[in-house]
């Protein structure tokens, strides 16, 4: 693979990851609605955080953490596009964005199992730290 | 390829990470003051914060988390554009008036958050995502 597509690897492993945490999700929540007595074929109209009221947490942890994978990572995967466009997505900034999917990843796995809010909160930082790092590597670029 | 509208679009990231350090900035103080209850709960997530800690607190990170939603959709059409090889002054121009609308939007929703300024603001943003969506739609069908 060429310098500037390499970074496309992280980008793919991220949204793949985020497919892992959709079936741990749909795993996990669709027996425990079966326990809770939903009704689902006459369910009309509700959403998923509707459900934070009537699944045990532990179940809905993962379902936190699905949501968090589209809201963060969205800069991530458009930062890394830009990247790869302007031909630097090799070296450092690929070593950044791997470290990034890991933390997030890490992140994944604390949110829906222990999910110790500071364990989370330190990962989530590092990680952010990893996307700052590649913004102003981008923007030292495009300017 | 046109990079040249890459520009604006690593503005607005950098722009969002301005905000999430504006929202720990504000809302790590005021979780302190809450004491070690704030972070014991396994599980709490920001939403919990909601009517716990001041609201001016929590626009801060109502905003964080908007610049997540709509801005998802801009970062997908200066790609498509830049793959397309669009760099018309018109979409350009258009792509840094979504980014000045999207930054002033976060200023007012941090600070006096009146709905009506705030709409008015993000109507200007829409605006411009659309011209920015029509112009490339008109690039990839052409």
């Amino acid at each position: 693979m060429i310098g500037q597509s390499a970074i496309l690897a992280p980008i793919v492993a991220l949204a793949a990851w985020t497919m892992v945490m959709w079936l741990w999700m749909y795993a996990t929540r669709i027996p425990a609605m079966r326990r809770a007595k939903i009704d689902v074929a006459r369910l009309t109209g509700g959403v998923g955080k509707d459900l934070d009221k009537v699944l045990p947490p532990g179940v809905q942890w993962k379902a936190h953490n699905y949501n968090h994978l589209l809201e963060q990572p969205v800069l991530f995967y458009a930062i890394t596009l830009v990247l790869a466009m302007v031909g630097a997505g090799g070296g450092f900034n690929l070593a950044l964005a791997w470290a990034y999917v890991g933390l997030r990843i890490a992140h994944s796995i604390v949110q829906a199992t222990i999910n110790r809010v500071a364990v989370r909160f330190t990962l989530f930082a590092l990680a952010s730290l990893c996307l700052a790092a590649l913004t102003l590597h981008a923007a030292i670029i495009v300017f | 390829m046109n990079t040249q509208i890459l520009a604006p679009a690593t503005v607005l990231i950098l722009w969002t990470l301005v905000m999430l350090v504006w929202m720990a900035a504000t809302r790590l103080p005021a979780m302190a003051k809450m004491g070690p209850a704030a972070m014991a709960k396994p599980g709490s997530r920001g939403v919990d914060l909601e009517g716990v800690i001041a609201d001016r607190i929590n626009w801060k990170a109502h905003n964080y988390a908007h610049l997540m939603e709509q801005p998802t959709l801009f970062y997908a059409v200066v790609v498509i554009l830049a793959m397309l090889g669009v760099g018309s002054e018109i979409a350009i121009g258009l792509a840094w008036t979504y980014v000045a609308s999207r930054i002033v939007h976060s200023l007012w929703q941090a600070s006096v958050n009146t709905i009506p300024i705030r709409l008015a603001i993000f109507a200007i943003g829409s605006l411009c995502l659309l011209g920015l969506a029509v112009i490339a739609a008109m690039a990839a069908l052409s």
